[in-house]
């Protein structure tokens, strides 16, 4: 694990106008940490995603992402960052193997068959490897998704709300490649609403509401109803604002 | 936001108010009438200094652009809608003195005549720039969007303004090599000084809109203090 | 299964070819995009002979007529397929993953504009032969002069379309606000594109406007450019 943060945001802000999604946010995820980020709908998790991603800016602060600063060094961050959503960024009309083989390519990897081949083993679809991904059920996409999201071997791997219209098998599957990622000695960052699947997942929790950072700790010592209890607090407690617009 | 800027507005106001009423003396006192034409010749007087401030409103509408995609600060953006609009409402102008000098001199309302082509189409490309506006699903899509668009929007239109003249031309030059009599100095005079008030006019409603749409961030922004926590 | 080795990721061209045989793949798998505009033109060729009678045709004359007929299908199928090209990475959110690939956003709007000029260009192979037909001229006498002046103008044309496609997609709106964009920005290439067809039809040599493919391969040239540095700003979220 080590104490070495791999990801530093220091008041992190973004506005949509006179809108302000994220209010200074100021943590860091540490090296092969887990992180699970909860909050209500609209209190800026998805915001947060999209600008440690990189797809979005932000208005103010600072963010580094393994030590470089990700606006000056785009490249060079995207290749260590990996992105699961409830979407699948897969194309429905083309195989398994083909969405695989397109991804390895455009992150540039020596053997885009032969890397899609093993990916396409791991997340076991290799029988169903040459079938055009339409036909796929939302579990077996959800882990194409995830052979995708692990094309170019991350450090970072991304996971937004990712348990989002699983069935009880798939979500399963899901939770133990997550929690083989972890052994693997890979950063998460996990964004959910799901209380019990985040701190399971998870080495240390952080509550977002209204795009501020309202309570955090560490998973493991986390006593499950105080920690719903705070968590129904802080965000009872707050109205809905900084959803975007 | 106040003291000094506010006085200047005023003054600006004010001298533009004056100097609009000399215009119009000018128009339609002090110039002699133009023999072939009669008195619609005097729409001159207005139609070109508005095409003048059209066209310098798309230069304005590309460096807000540029400033807005460079800087990501909200004045730019504001100076760009700005721009947008009022270059909108400057070209509309210009389309409606047109076709009411058109009618007398060549007997129809509109012809797809150089000129009144390319402003057309700018029209059209200015009416587009708002329209995404219109649709972006937030202040800062609307304004990033709107920016591309400006930029693409402003180099064309010397392309549109280069192509249509080689297209067809039947526009009346009235300065530069194609003249065959120069304008009399009291019509050149007055030409000049419209030129001169519109460009007032503009900056003056230039500096309003941007002022206007600065106030409605705060608006929104208080708004959203108030409501949202 | 940790052990891809870490590259950099693909040039400009290369990814540009990616991304565009990525699309093409799918174009050719389910034809939707072809097969919708080759359908869309064959209506708007059938409703031109209906707009003009006969007798107008035979007086006017096929050089007149067609380059008119020619780019307003061409343009209008065109926008079919651009708002399409942004459709289909909508429909799982592709957009966010390619988004997240180690290249240059302009690598993205360069695959997709070439994947665009090979479909558009696919549908204009069908179109010419056609309204040789319908409108009665010898192509094959014209045709390597004809090819020239499409193509040249085809491109342009997919460049700005898959400029304001993305613009129009990310607003959420397809082919409306797609049209309302790109047909003002891009009149002088159609000007251009109707002189030089018509001029083609004619029988005269391309040197007769030459000017006007000047002025289109810097048009050409110049929102390749534009686009470039701009469609950074389009794909921000």
């Amino acid at each position: 694990m080590g104490d070495v943060p791999i990801l530093e945001a220091r008041r992190l802000t973004k506005r949509f106008g006179a809108l302000t999604a994220l209010d200074a946010l100021d943590f860091d995820v540490l090296r092969g940490e887990s992180l699970a980020v909860f909050g209500p709908n609209g209190a800026g998790k998805t915001t947060l995603t999209r600008i440690l991603t990189t797809s979005l800016r932000m208005s103010s602060g600072s963010l580094r992402i393994d030590g470089r600063d990700p606006r000056t060094h785009e490249i060079e961050t995207k290749r260590i960052l990996g992105l699961i959503s409830h979407q699948t960024f897969l194309y429905d009309d083309l195989s398994a193997r083909e969405n695989l083989i397109f991804f390895a390519r455009l992150h540039g990897l020596d053997d885009p068959s032969g890397r899609a081949e093993a990916l396409l083993d791991s997340v076991r679809l290799l029988d169903r490897a040459d079938d055009p991904a339409r036909t796929f059920s939302r579990g077996m996409q959800q882990r194409l998704a995830l052979a995708r999201c692990l094309i170019h071997d991350p450090r970072i791997v991304f996971l937004d709300e990712p348990f989002t219209g699983l069935d009880p098998y798939a979500a399963a599957l899901l939770r133990a490649t997550l929690e083989r990622l972890r052994h693997e000695g890979r950063t998460l960052f996990l964004v959910t609403h799901n209380l019990a699947e985040g701190l399971e997942l998870s080495d240390r929790w952080m509550i977002l509401a209204g795009g501020r950072i309202r309570a955090q700790g560490a998973s493991a010592d986390a006593d499950r109803l105080a920690f719903e209890r705070s968590y129904f607090e802080h965000v009872g407690g707050s109205p809905p604002g900084g959803a975007r617009t | 936001m106040k003291g000094g800027k506010e006085i200047l507005t005023v003054v600006l106001l004010a001298v533009t108010a004056v100097l609009m009423l000399g215009a119009i003396y000018m128009v339609f006192v002090y110039a002699p009438e133009e023999r072939v034409m009669g008195p619609v010749q005097r729409i001159f007087y207005f139609h070109v200094p508005s095409a003048i401030v059209t066209f310098s409103s798309v230069m304005v509408l590309l460096v807000a652009s540029v400033g807005y995609l460079s800087t990501r600060r909200a004045f730019w953006d504001n100076l760009s809608r700005a721009a947008t609009e009022i270059g909108l409402l400057f070209c509309t102008v210009v389309l409606v003195t047109g076709p009411i000098w058109a009618k007398s001199a060549w007997g129809v309302w509109w012809t797809w005549e150089a000129r009144l082509t390319t402003t057309l189409v700018l029209w059209l490309i200015l009416a587009a720039c708002l329209m995404v506006r219109g649709y972006a699903e937030n202040r800062d899509q609307g304004a990033r969007l709107a920016a591309v668009l400006g930029v693409v929007a402003a180099l064309d239109v010397p392309i549109v303004y280069k192509s249509v003249d080689w297209w067809r031309g039947q526009h009346p030059v009235v300065f530069g090599p194609g003249k065959k009599e120069p304008l009399a100095p009291e019509m050149l005079r007055t030409f000049l000084f419209c030129l001169l008030v519109f460009f007032l006019l503009y900056a003056l409603l230039l500096v309003l809109r941007t002022r206007v749409a600065t106030l409605e961030d705060r608006a929104r922004s208080l708004s959203e203090t108030l409501g949202g926590r | 299964m940790s052990a891809a080795p870490r590259r950099p990721g693909p040039g400009f061209l290369r990814g540009a070819w990616i991304v565009a045989a990525k699309d093409l793949r799918i174009e050719w798998r389910t034809l939707e995009t072809l097969s919708a505009m080759v359908l869309f033109s064959l209506i708007v060729l059938v409703v031109f002979n209906f707009a003009f009678d006969l007798t107008t045709v035979r007086q006017v004359g096929a050089a007149r007529l067609v380059p008119g007929v020619l780019w307003v299908t061409f343009s209008f199928s065109g926008i079919v397929g651009f708002a399409r090209s942004f459709a289909i990475e909508r429909h799982r959110d592709s957009l966010s993953a390619l988004i997240l690939a180690p290249v240059d956003r302009s690598v993205l709007f360069a695959g997709k504009t070439l994947a665009n000029l090979a479909t558009v260009a696919a549908l204009e192979a069908f179109i010419l032969p056609l309204s040789a037909v319908f409108f009665d001229y010898d192509l094959l006498s014209l045709f390597g002069p004809l090819v020239l002046v499409v193509l040249l103008h085809t491109v342009g044309l997919s460049e700005l379309g898959t400029l304001f496609a993305a613009v129009a997609a990310r607003v959420g709106r397809g082919e409306a606000l797609l049209a309302t964009l790109l047909f003002p920005v891009a009149s002088p290439l159609f000007i251009s594109a109707v002189k030089c067809t018509a001029a083609v039809l004619d029988g005269k040599p391309l040197s007769a406007v030459s000017s006007w493919m000047l002025m289109t391969a810097g048009f050409d040239v110049l929102y390749f450019l534009v686009a470039i540095l701009t469609f950074e700003y389009i794909l921000e979220d």
